[in-house]
């Protein structure tokens, strides 16, 4: 018997692939944005980048986070987690974003 | 009429003053406001942003069912398994110290109440439910702001044509992320110490059969509730682990605190993967296969952040309310959603009777979910979150590990008495909590959890 039993290895969707699980529909413009972006450039935390469960937020060159705005989950926690309250964040309309089939 | 024709007048019926109140969000709260009201004779709007109830809505995985099993027949209700089993385990990086609870009651219906779901099916399910009544339900409708007259809240734009719809009272059930109330002034936006992120996968296990009976040890339709507290669950973060068996699938996630997340070194996918990997967590989830990852927020503000609950012309329910008990033993928010609707629902439909507007018209609700269980629980706990921040590194961190090791002195198998091994597992606690003394403050800190 070995001293220690191995870990099952468990294997994990890529980002992209977890996203394609949950079914999407582009309401042709960003339901996302960011205030003044101005606070972005002087931000030095991306705590909108940190928080982010689907890979919206990214750094970019300029300091205003680029926003991939179609892998939206509408967790929200970038709402919250921006300290300089510079995120807007407004509903996908007429059904569009995602579409939980379990949730 | 042809066909085409009626495909447009059902898509934007003139709705406008057409009804006695408008519910904002076909999820649990919603659709249990609009039910209640239906259910007394008012006619009841309810509007969903998502292409259907659910589409949007994302949780756990427990549904507590007290109030809705009053509220309609049950019998049709789409649950995955009953709770047969609830699970309380701290995890270290390698070590796991578990506490199982399984009752023989929980076997027995109603099953203690506690059923694992499907939000996309179960939500659709209770609208229909509210629609059966007598509610009408739109969806694929987004509702952008309130319409105020003379200063009272009179209807809801939203974002179809002519999108103006005018109702004597509305309901606004829109979740957590309540951007209509917090654009109406309704309520504060919560800070993020006091909202946790949360990221799930719903996992199945193709071309094996009765996995997850055998991995859980399940019968029929039981089925666990396994809760993880520790590094081992979500790092040094404030929050925990879940995982929740389904009918043939398993819902498992972590959940901490944004302002937690902010600080981590790791995104909370990467918190999900870690979870997984755990030695004691991994060999429930090998060989999976991911059928949805989803992701939300939780307000876990407790008692105190809950906002103002009434207004002229307008009663917030459900999380966006803020109506979820987070405890570390108990994680409800369905019940709580179900009830402060029901509650709400019954106020306005008191108030339509005798045909008064305005805030105090619906001052039942408050009044009446303060005498229920949800403020009640709320209050009972509001000490905690600050006390499990103040002890956080203790919690999370050092007691997992020292309960790990007192185990391991505790069964040590050598040729010392055992005399010795209880004294070094003793020492292992007691070193952690700061010597009886310590031991005694954290016990008289947390008695409430459990007394």
């Amino acid at each position: 018997m070995s001293a220690q039993p191995t870990t099952p290895q468990v294997d994990n969707d890529s980002m992209e692939d977890r996203l394609y699980t949950v079914k999407y529909s582009d309401p042709g413009d960003s339901h996302l944005d960011v205030k003044v972006p101005d606070v972005c450039t002087q931000c030095d935390t991306y705590d909108c980048v940190r928080v982010c469960p689907a890979n919206v937020w990214r750094e970019s060159e300029d300091g205003v986070p680029h926003i991939a705005y179609e892998n939206c989950l509408e967790c929200s926690s970038c709402r919250y987690a921006c300290s300089h309250d510079n995120v807007v964040w407004t509903y996908p309309e007429t059904g569009a974003g995602v579409t939980y089939k379990h949730g | 009429m042809t066909p085409e024709l009626d495909g447009d007048a059902v898509a934007d019926p003139n709705y406008d003053d057409e009804f006695d109140a408008i519910v904002v969000g076909a999820g649990l709260a919603g659709s249990a406001a609009a039910l209640t009201m239906a259910n007394r004779g008012l006619e009841v709007l309810l509007i969903e942003r998502g292409s259907s109830p659910g589409a949007k809505n994302v949780f756990g995985g427990v549904c507590y069912t007290p109030t809705i099993r009053e509220l309609t027949d049950f019998d049709g209700a789409p649950l995955e398994r009953y709770v047969a089993e609830r699970r309380f385990s701290m995890l270290s990086r390698n070590d796991e110290t578990a506490v199982s609870i399984s009752p023989g009651e929980w076997h027995e219906a109603p099953h203690n109440d506690s059923y694992t779901v499907l939000r996309g099916e179960f939500d659709e399910w209770f609208a229909e439910q509210a629609v059966e009544a007598g509610t009408t339900l739109v969806t694929s409708t987004t509702v952008t702001g309130l319409v105020r007259k003379n200063g009272r809240i009179v209807g809801v734009e939203t974002d179809r044509p002519d999108g103006t719809i005018r109702a004597p009272y509305v309901v606004l059930a829109e979740g957590g992320n309540s951007l209509v109330s917090e654009g109406a002034d309704l309520k504060a936006t919560e800070t993020r110490e006091n909202v946790a992120v949360g990221v799930k996968e719903v996992l199945e296990f193709p071309g094996r059969d009765e996995v997850i009976e055998d991995r859980f040890r399940l019968t029929d339709d039981a089925g666990v509730s396994y809760h993880y507290f520790g590094e081992g669950a979500v790092g040094d973060a404030f929050g925990g682990g879940f995982i929740y068996t389904n009918d043939d699938t398993v819902s498992i996630g972590v959940a901490y605190r944004i302002e937690d997340a902010v600080a981590a070194d790791q995104s909370p996918e990467a918190t999900l993967n870690a979870f997984k990997s755990h030695p004691a967590v991994a060999p429930l989830v090998r060989d999976a296969r991911t059928v949805e990852y989803s992701a939300k927020t939780i307000p876990e503000g407790g008692a105190e952040s809950i906002p103002d609950l009434v207004h002229d012309g307008a009663a917030i329910v459900g999380d966006a309310a803020g109506l979820v008990l987070n405890n570390g033993v108990h994680l409800e928010g369905t019940n709580m959603a179900v009830e402060s609707g029901y509650h709400a629902g019954n106020a306005i439909a008191r108030a339509a009777d005798q045909g008064r507007v305005g805030a105090k018209a619906l001052q039942a609700y408050p009044d009446a979910l303060e005498r229920s269980f949800v403020v009640q629980n709320l209050e009972r706990y509001a000490w905690m979150m600050d006390a499990v921040e103040a002890d956080r590194d203790l919690l999370f961190e050092d007691l997992p590990r020292a309960f790990a090791d007192a185990g391991t002195e505790y069964f040590r198998m050598d040729r010392t008495p055992k005399e010795a091994h209880a004294e070094n597992a003793k020492r292992a606690v007691l070193d952690a909590v700061g010597g009886w003394t310590g031991a005694a403050k954290l016990a008289l800190r947390y008695r409430k959890v459990v007394t």
